[in-house]
Parts: C-alpha cells; sequence; structure tokens
C-alpha cells in the first residue's frame, strides 16, 4: 500500500511538475503554439522536467554502482568527491573566462568533466596505496580530496572577479534550470548507455556484492569490471554535474530507498533505482518550484531537505 | 596432478613460504600451526594471489589459464561468507557458483538452476532456499558456500579451515560432506586441526618455518608427531565419527 502510495506521488508529480513555475500553465493554452506559454512549456518546462528525471537515474544508479562495487552505504560519486572534482574544474574554466571550445560545448562542460574523471582516477591510484583497502579508507579519502578541492575552489573565489564568482556560486549550488533540448538529450544519451550497461552487467554486480575475491574465484574478472564500470559511471556523472553543478543526496539515499520497497537482491535492482531515482529528483525539482515561484531555489538544497529525514525515518523503522 | 615448483609467496617484503615443490595427486591436507602459512598457499592455488614460481594443474600453468576456465577447475571455499547484498537469498548464492558457465549478459539458464537445486537439496538446505544469507547460522552459511563452490564443478576442492567457525556438531556436519565428496573431487584441506584431517584421511603436507614437508599416511604415526608437536596422537584425539 504505502509503495503504491509513494510510486502514485512519485507520477503525480511528473504529470503536474511541467505546469508549475513563476507562471502557472493550463492545459488549453500550451497546445497554441503561437502562445509565450507554449513556448514556456515546451522550451523551458518540459526540458527541464525532462532533464531531472534523466539526471535522477544518473545520480542513482551511480550511487547503487558505488555502494555495491565498493561494499560500502555511503560511498557515492558525490562523497568520494568525483562531483567536487567537476565542480573545481568547472570553477577554473569560469576562472580562466573560457567560452565554447569544441563544437559547441562550453569549456566548463569539458573542464567539469574530466575534474570528475581525474577524480576517480587519482581515488583508483591512491587507493593502492592504502594497506588492506578498507572501503572506510576510501571514504576517508574522498573526503580529503573534497576539503582539498573545497580550499582550491576558495582560491578561485578569492581570484576572481565578481561576476565569475556569481557564475560560479550559481553552479556550486546545483541547477536544473535549463533551455532548449540540447542538454537533456546529450545526457539522455549518457543515461541511457550507463543504465544499459549497468542492466547488462547486473549479475556481474550482484557477484561482485559479495567480494571482490568471491567473484573472482567464481571466474569474474573482477578488477576489470569493477574499473569498467566505474569509469562509465563516472563519465556520466562527469557528463552530468558539469551541466547541472553538484547535486547530493539523490545517489546516497535512493538505492536505500528501492532496497527498502523491494527488498530483493541487487541484480533485480537496477531498474527500479533508476526510475525511482529518476521520478524522485523530478518530485523534488517539483517541490522546489512550489515554494519559491520567483526565482529558483537550488535543487541541491531540496534533495537534501527532503532525503535528509525521510533516509532518518527509514533509519528508525528499520531499528523497530 | 597438481605440481608446484619451487614456489615463493611473499607479502610485500616478508616471505611467507619459499622452496615449495609438491606433486599433489592425490587428496591433500595442508597442515600447519596458526600464521605458518597454510592459507597462503590455498590462496596461491586459486590464483587469489601472486606468486613465484609455477604452480602446474593437469599440464597448464595456473595463471595461463583464463578466470573462467580456473573456476570450472579448481573451487575454493573461504573459512566464512563476506557479502555486501544483505537481500540476496540462499539461493541465489548458490546459483553464483554457476557464473562461469552462463552467457554474458543473459540470465542462469534452467540447467545452472537445476544444479544450484541439487546441490542445495545434497547439503539439506531445501527449507532455507528462500532465507536472506545473512540471516542463517553460521554452520548454515558455510553449507551454503559449500553448495555454491559445488555449483562450478570444479574438479579441485580446496577448503581453507571450513570448520574453523564452527561448534562441534556443525564441525561434524561439515566434515562428512568433505570427505563424501572425495569420491567426486580432489580435496585439499586446509587446516589446524589434526583430527579433521585424519578424519577425512589424505596425504598431509605439513608447513612449517616457510617450507612444506609432504608425508603420507605415516603422518599420523606417534613417531612423527611427537617430531612435530612433542605429544602423540592419541592424546590429541576427538572422534569425529
Amino acid at each position: 500500500m504505502s509503495r503504491f502510495f509513494i510510486w502514485f506521488a512519485l507520477v503525480a508529480s511528473l504529470v503536474i511538475s511541467p505546469f508549475i513555475g513563476s507562471v502557472t500553465l493550463q492545459l488549453a493554452d500550451i497546445f497554441d503554439l503561437s502562445t509565450l506559454h507554449s513556448q514556456i512549456f515546451f522550451e523551458l518546462r518540459l526540458p527541464r522536467v525532462m532533464f531531472a528525471f534523466i539526471a535522477g537515474a544518473i545520480l542513482s544508479v551511480s550511487g547503487l554502482l558505488f555502494q555495491t562495487l565498493f561494499r560500502n552505504a555511503l560511498l557515492t560519486p558525490y562523497t568520494l568527491g568525483v562531483s567536487s572534482g567537476a565542480v573545481l574544474g568547472a570553477g577554473i574554466a569560469i576562472k580562466l573566462g573560457l567560452g565554447a571550445l569544441f563544437f559547441g560545448i562550453s569549456a566548463i562542460n569539458i573542464f567539469g568533466f574530466f575534474g570528475a574523471i581525474l577524480t576517480l582516477l587519482l581515488l583508483l591510484y591512491l587507493s593502492k596505496f592504502i594497506k588492506n583497502v578498507k572501503s572506510e579508507s576510501l571514504l576517508l579519502l574522498g573526503i580529503a580530496l573534497s576539503l582539498f578541492y573545497a580550499s582550491a575552489l576558495m582560491i578561485i573565489f578569492y581570484l576572481g572577479s565578481a561576476i565569475q564568482n556569481d557564475t560560479l556560486i550559481r553552479f556550486t549550488m546545483g541547477s536544473l534550470s535549463i533551455i532548449g533540448w540540447q542538454n537533456p538529450l546529450f545526457i539522455g544519451l549518457v543515461a541511457f548507455v550507463l543504465v544499459l550497461v549497468v542492466y547488462l552487467y547486473r549479475f556481474e554486480l550482484q557477484l561482485l556484492a559479495t567480494s571482490e575475491e568471491s567473484a573472482k574465484l567464481k571466474g569474474l574478472d573482477s578488477k576489470k569490471v569493477t574499473y569498467m564500470l566505474l569509469l562509465i559511471s563516472s563519465f556520466a556523472v562527469g557528463s552530468l554535474v558539469s551541466i547541472s553543478g553538484p547535486i547530493g543526496f539523490v545517489g546516497l539515499i535512493t538505492p536505500h530507498i528501492v532496497s527498502m520497497l523491494y527488498p530483493s537482491s541487487i541484480n533485480s535492482r537496477v531498474l527500479k533505482t533508476a526510475l525511482f531515482g529518476a521520478l524522485f529528483l523530478v518530485f523534488c525539482d517539483t517541490i522546489a518550484r512550489l515554494l519559491s515561484t520567483q526565482n529558483d531555489l537550488p535543487i541541491g538544497i531540496v534533495t537534501a531537505l527532503i532525503g535528509g529525514p525521510f533516509f532518518i525515518y527509514l533509519i528508525i523503522r528499520k531499528k523497530e | 596432478m597438481i605440481e608446484l615448483k619451487n614456489l615463493r609467496c611473499r607479502y610485500d617484503k616478508t616471505i611467507i613460504l619459499q622452496d615449495i615443490n609438491l606433486k599433489i595427486a592425490s587428496h591433500l591436507s595442508i597442515l600447519g600451526a596458526n600464521g605458518s602459512g597454510k592459507s597462503t598457499l590455498a590462496r596461491a592455488l586459486s590464483a587469489l594471489i601472486d606468486y613465484d614460481g609455477e604452480i602446474v594443474i593437469d599440464g597448464a600453468d595456473l595463471k595461463s589459464l583464463s578466470n573462467k576456465t580456473r573456476a570450472k577447475t579448481i573451487a575454493y571455499v573461504p573459512p566464512k561468507l563476506e557479502l555486501y547484498d544483505s537481500f540476496i537469498t540462499l539461493y541465489e548464492f548458490v546459483l553464483l557458483g554457476r557464473f562461469a558457465y552462463k552467457k554474458s549478459f543473459f540470465d542462469y539458464s534452467s540447467e545452472d538452476r537445476e544444479i544450484a537445486d541439487k546441490y542445495i537439496k545434497l547439503l539439506g538446505l531445501e527449507h532455507l532456499r528462500g532465507h536472506t544469507l545473512l540471516s542463517l547460522s553460521s554452520g548454515e552459511q558455510q553449507l551454503s558456500l559449500m553448495a555454491a563452490a559445488l555449483c562450478m564443478q570444479s574438479r579441485i576442492m580446496i577448503f581453507d579451515e571450513p570448520t574453523a567457525n564452527l561448534d562441534p556438531l556443525n564441525s561434524k556436519i561439515v566434515a562428512k560432506y568433505i570427505k563424501n565428496l572425495k569420491r567426486t573431487h580432489q580435496i585439499i584441506l586446509i587446516t589446524h586441526d589434526l583430527h579433521l584431517a585424519s578424519f577425512i584421511g589424505s596425504d598431509i603436507a605439513f608447513i612449517k618455518e616457510q617450507h612444506a614437508e609432504f608425508y603420507g599416511s605415516e603422518f599420523f604415526s606417534d613417531k612423527v608427531l611427537e617430531e612435530l608437536y612433542g605429544v602423540s596422537f592419541n592424546s590429541l584425539v576427538i572422534e569425529y565419527e
């Protein structure tokens, strides 16, 4: 029953989301393509809802992937500093005042993307020097990296002009405001590849959730598959975060919520996690726009405000 | 036939085992004190750790085998379960033993599922089939690990301290199953438990000071035991029968 209610609320938010905002749209208005309302609907609202949907899928599948591959419930691209790496990369591009670089793709996106990928490679490289790699030490490594990045970002703030800093601050808050269909289509393609690969590798993932050794004993090239999945996921998160800025909490909590709604082995939770995460972010974005119709409330704040208490509630209920 | 040629295993710069030369044609129990390097040898045999020298299995170099071929040749049963997926059921876990036989990207075949069920039944675990693995007792988990390893249908089975975490009753159950497997598999047993080794009844390799000494059945003579342990066998006997 509660499962049905949760899905119903999420799907309902998907349906009403494009109509909510500083201008409230009526269904009748939007089909008259000459009106401003129609333009708002098709060029702003729909792309934004699509973008939120796709971003949610990427963040939650990546969260599930990181948690499983590192066998630790707290490890996600966000907590490991991969998102912070993207922010720093984007910050550098903003500070350097770089415009469009390749084929009309902005330098901010490219730098953000490489920030994420390089952070993952750095993490994997550094983890070789930790004796008996425990996932806890990896988490500490991620926290250390995030703090280091935060300081580096401070330097950029310190040196930056007012205009650069304003752009940067808005970027670090995480935003789903986009115009037009270019970003949702690009990110949609990335998300499709990510979800497809993780789905195809769902049994490998199930095996890796025992232990790396046990997976190797049963015939899997554990290291190769782990690195491949981490790389694809960082590629996706890097691409997303370079456009949206960091959006925390979604990747951390949605895999847990789905596992509580559907207590089953990991292989059967991949697609459910993707769908739930997608709808969850649309839901959060709808709330954000209901709360402040004049200015955009940064989505990262809303996900944490909704996600945090919900997570605590789930933990307490589980204890009982 | 398993041949170890000038095997040397290190952990960082510390040498754990060296100059190991063994020809293992039949069942073998590897004995030695805690920390003597028994498990290291088992892990080398399962290609879980790197080593110098050669391990040749039925004429093929262990390092040259693909992961899947190796899994179809050697199954290693660890001393205890490690698991992150808290929702995986006993049945799903045992089915993982069929991974090397599964077609990439596809689900486990109906044949894989029949084999998993066969071994679950063989080890008397049917009533726990749908239970999550983490809800089972250590004894039941050890049997589940065995069932998953049996699904791999490999010729060689390595048991690393299979009774170390078990109470006496479960130890007996596990010991009896291992003994039964002698008919179908080449068993390599790692244990510090003399009586388990004696009950299983196999050749013995004794590891001491980084080296392995090979003994046939004469290992359990008072002369050898007094030399190695300083006491006679009968003074140490706990009955498994």
